[in-house]
Formats: structure tokens, C-alpha cells, sequence
């Protein structure tokens, strides 16, 4: 923040009720004896303790000034006179701070700076964390739902009362085959190796193709990275009145119904 | 026991600021009481105003003025007025007292060597404006605020709070208490300057 920014919070600075990154801000203005902070808090602390005035009046007791004075005494006799007042002794004038002030202010400033630098470096390295733990979590919950879902593919699969079927390539022959295990209740699981890559814009759809009526959609898909096709779909259509499975190529999303011929296919006996 | 022998006021004429700190480094111990006798109250309503404890403001006051004592040598008059200094370094004394007993563990604001006076031209340099009639003014002015912002200046300057402190001890928004006392800050300042000019 600029001087000018800082200007209307120095009364509150000299209030002590600024916190945070304002009251930062200040600080390193001060520490680094800015010529316009400065004077600026100087005038406002003289402001602020104006307000000791609107403390109720209240007459201290007679004794405290024989205290006070009691103990100036005990003290003044191992004390010698300190150094007076400097008074300007040539037209050169004094430095406005002791050269202890330009030291202690640097110190400050120093440390002020390196603190300000290590709890960037902190923040940044939080935020970096806090990246990390998100990615971290949104794999291990990828992990966690394709074991999820493999072991519904394994439970379809190794049900007896699973219908396998394969699902032979139509179009290119050189296509890898896909298997469907048909189970009346848990759905159908699909399973592929060695898939080719798709395009993004482009995603494999499973239909049911009934006896009779239009193909119905089970499920849209796409092979992971590695080639491989592993789901589960519910069966949204009496067993018995599927003639067929079948997959196309579709836009992304998917379609209502079939839009490219069928790719990979297999007869429901 | 031996204190400097110091020459006497001149009659009907009463000492500065500066010339009784200036005596204070001459070891003279009138000058202190001379200064007591200006502050002493004002710097007791104060201290007794946060502290709210007689046997403790007056421990508090002593040791004020006994830093006065000690520390004269580390206040130049030409860099400002005696009196925010002494009213600053008063109050934080009795709040850290009132920190110390509610045990809060927080930073103080202000050390005694930041409010050493700095080089700036201040409004009263010596007693230029008369001080009941300044410590009338900030009076008025604060029986003149509505009493939300009133006590919200209060609870900042006798009892050391911070914005979100205050806004939390009120149930106020941090935003009303914001502004509430940079107005406030604000008018005692115009008032001031007012009172100065």
C-alpha cells in the first residue's frame, strides 16, 4: 500500500485496533522510516492521546505523589546527572534520529522483510499443499470407484447366472473383442483390452437392441488410458426381449439413437 | 542523599514542559513533582479509567512517572510535546496491567521507545492551547457521538481492543465498528486541529 492509502489508518494504528495485513502494512512503512509514515502516526498517536481526556476525572491520592517522590530519592543518589538536552551548537543540524534509531530501524526492517518473505514463501507453499492434497484426494477417489467397479464387473462376471456374450468387431476385423456378461438383476458388465484411443470428441455407446422397436441406450463409455473398458450398466429391458448388444461410435455425450453402424455386436440367444 | 541544587522558577512564571525535563536530567527531583502536579491527575483518571483498580493505578501511575525519571534523557522536547508521551506510555502500562490480569496472551502495541515524540510540528508544543480547555473539547466531542460509536472508541482506548475484538464484544459488524471509529477518529481530529488553530 502507498502512503497515501496508509494515511487515513494512521489514527487507527495509533489506536491499536488495525490488525492484520493493514496493520503489516504500517508497520513496514514505519520500520523502514518512511518520511511520510513517520511524522503521519507521530501526529496521530499525539491525537489519539487526546482521548485519555475522556476519562472520567479522578483525583489520585494525596500519598502517591510522596511515594513517587520517595522512590526518585532512593534512586537519585546512585544516579549521576544524565546528558542534557542536545542543543544545536552550529547551523548543522542534528540528525532527527540517533544513529541507534537508523540501526534498530533497519534490524526491523530486516526482519520485518524476511518475516513478510517467509510467510509468502509459506503461503505458497500451503496453497501448493493444499493442491496437492485435493489432486491426491480426486485419485484416491478414482482408485476407489474403478476397484468399486471392478468388483461389480468381477460379481457379473462370475455369476452363474451371468449370460457371457462377445461382441464381435463389424467393421475393421483387426478391432479387439468386447465382452458382456448379461445378469438379469446386477446389469451388464462390459470388459475390453487393448482398445484403441478415441478421439475426445468421441465416445463409444452400448445399446440394447429389443426383438422388436428402436435400440435402447444402456450406457456411454470411453477405454482408460491403458486401453481398457471395465463397467457396470443396469438393464433397463426384460432379458428376454433382448435380440442383441450393440456398440457404435458416437459424439461426446452420446445420442438418442444410433447415428454410425454398429461396431461391435452380439446376438442374444 | 544528594540532589543537584538547581536554581528556583522565576515567580508568576510557570515552567515548560522542556525546561522541567531539562532539570530532570540535572537530577533535579522539583522538576518531577512540578510535572506531577501538571499530570498527575490526568495520568491517574487515565490509568484508573482502564485499570479500574485504585490500589493498582497508583502502582501504575509511580511507575510512570519514576520512567520518566529514568528515561529523561530519552526525551527530546524538540521532537514533540511531553504530554502524548506521557498519556501513551500511561496507557499502555495499564493495559498490559488489564492484559496480565484477563491472562490474554497479546502483543503489545507499542514499546516505549515507539513513542518517543518524532519530528513532526504538533499542534501544542508547550501548552500553547490551554490543556482543560482541549480536555473539554475531547469530552464534548465524545457526549456528542451516538453512544454505540462512543463506547466503540472506548472499548479500543481504555480496554486496548481491536476492530474484530470490538465487533465480536458488541455483536456489531466488523464493518460498523470500522467505521464507527474512523469517524469518530476522525472528528476528534478535526476537533483538534480546531482547537489548535
Amino acid at each position: 500500500m502507498t502512503c497515501e492509502q496508509l494515511n487515513p489508518l494512521y489514527e487507527e494504528y495509533a489506536l491499536g485496533v488495525l490488525e492484520g495485513a493493514e496493520r503489516s502494512e504500517v508497520e513496514a512503512h514505519l520500520a523502514r522510516a518512511c518520511d511520510k509514515c513517520v511524522p503521519g502516526v507521530a501526529r496521530a498517536r499525539w491525537v489519539v492521546s487526546q482521548l485519555a481526556h475522556a476519562a472520567p476525572e479522578a483525583q489520585p491520592p494525596a500519598a502517591l505523589r510522596g511515594k513517587i517522590m520517595e522512590a526518585v530519592k532512593s534512586t537519585a543518589e546512585d544516579a549521576p546527572p544524565v546528558a542534557s538536552f542536545e542543543k544545536p551548537k552550529s547551523p548543522r543540524t542534528s540528525p532527527v534520529f540517533p544513529v541507534w534509531a537508523w540501526a534498530a530501524a533497519a534490524a526491523l526492517a530486516l526482519i520485518t522483510g524476511y518475516a513478510m518473505h517467509r510467510m509468502n514463501n509459506q503461503y505458497d507453499q500451503l496453497a501448493q499443499l493444499r493442491k496437492e492434497m485435493k489432486l491426491a484426494i480426486a485419485q484416491n477417489q478414482a482408485l476407489q470407484n474403478q476397484i468399486d467397479m471392478e468388483r461389480m464387473v468381477n460379481s457379473v462376471m462370475m455369476s452363474p447366472d451371468s449370460m457371457p456374450l462377445k461382441l464381435m468387431p463389424t467393421k475393421d476385423k483387426g478391432m479387439p473383442m468386447v465382452h458382456a456378461y448379461l445378469h438379469p438383476h446386477m446389469g451388464v458388465a462390459i470388459t475390453a483390452d487393448q482398445m484403441p484411443s478415441m478421439p475426445s470428441a468421441r465416445t463409444l455407446q452400448l445399446w440394447f437392441v429389443p426383438k422388436s422397436g428402436k435400440p435402447m441406450s444402456v450406457a456411454i463409455f470411453r477405454p482408460d488410458p491403458m486401453g481398457q473398458i471395465a463397467l457396470v450398466a443396469p438393464v433397463n429391458m426384460p432379458q428376454n426381449e433382448i435380440a442383441a448388444l450393440a456398440v457404435t461410435e458416437e459424439p461426446a455425450g452420446g445420442s438418442p439413437q444410433p447415428t454410425s453402424a454398429i461396431a461391435w455386436m452380439a446376438q442374444v440367444n | 542523599m544528594l540532589l543537584a541544587v538547581v536554581q528556583p522558577w522565576p515567580e508568576g512564571k510557570q515552567p515548560t514542559d522542556a525546561a522541567l525535563m531539562e532539570r530532570i536530567l540535572q537530577r533535579d527531583s522539583g522538576a518531577l513533582e512540578a510535572l506531577y502536579d501538571r499530570y498527575g491527575r490526568p495520568v491517574y483518571s487515565l490509568v484508573l479509567r482502564i485499570s479500574q483498580q485504585p490500589a493498582s493505578a497508583e502502582e501504575i501511575v509511580q511507575d510512570v512517572f519514576l520512567q520518566l525519571w529514568r528515561s529523561a534523557d530519552r526525551f527530546q522536547i524538540s521532537r514533540g510535546p511531553l504530554e502524548p508521551w506521557l498519556f501513551t506510555m500511561a496507557r499502555n502500562r495499564a493495559l498490559d496491567f488489564l492484559r496480565l490480569k484477563r491472562e490474554k496472551q497479546r502483543r503489545r502495541e507499542d514499546s516505549d521507545s515507539d513513542i518517543l515524540p518524532s519530528a513532526v510540528v504538533n499542534p501544542d508544543p508547550e501548552g500553547d492551547i490551554d490543556r482543560s480547555r482541549r480536555a473539554e473539547q475531547v469530552r464534548a466531542l465524545m457526549t456528542s457521538l451516538p453512544a454505540a460509536q462512543r463506547r466503540a472508541i472506548e472499548l479500543a482506548f481504555f480496554e486496548g481492543m481491536s476492530h474484530s475484538e470490538i465487533a465480536e464484544s458488541t455483536g456489531e459488524a466488523l464493518g460498523t465498528v470500522k467505521s464507527w471509529i474512523r469517524g469518530g477518529l476522525l472528528r476528534l481530529k478535526q476537533s483538534l486541529g480546531e482547537a489548535s488553530s
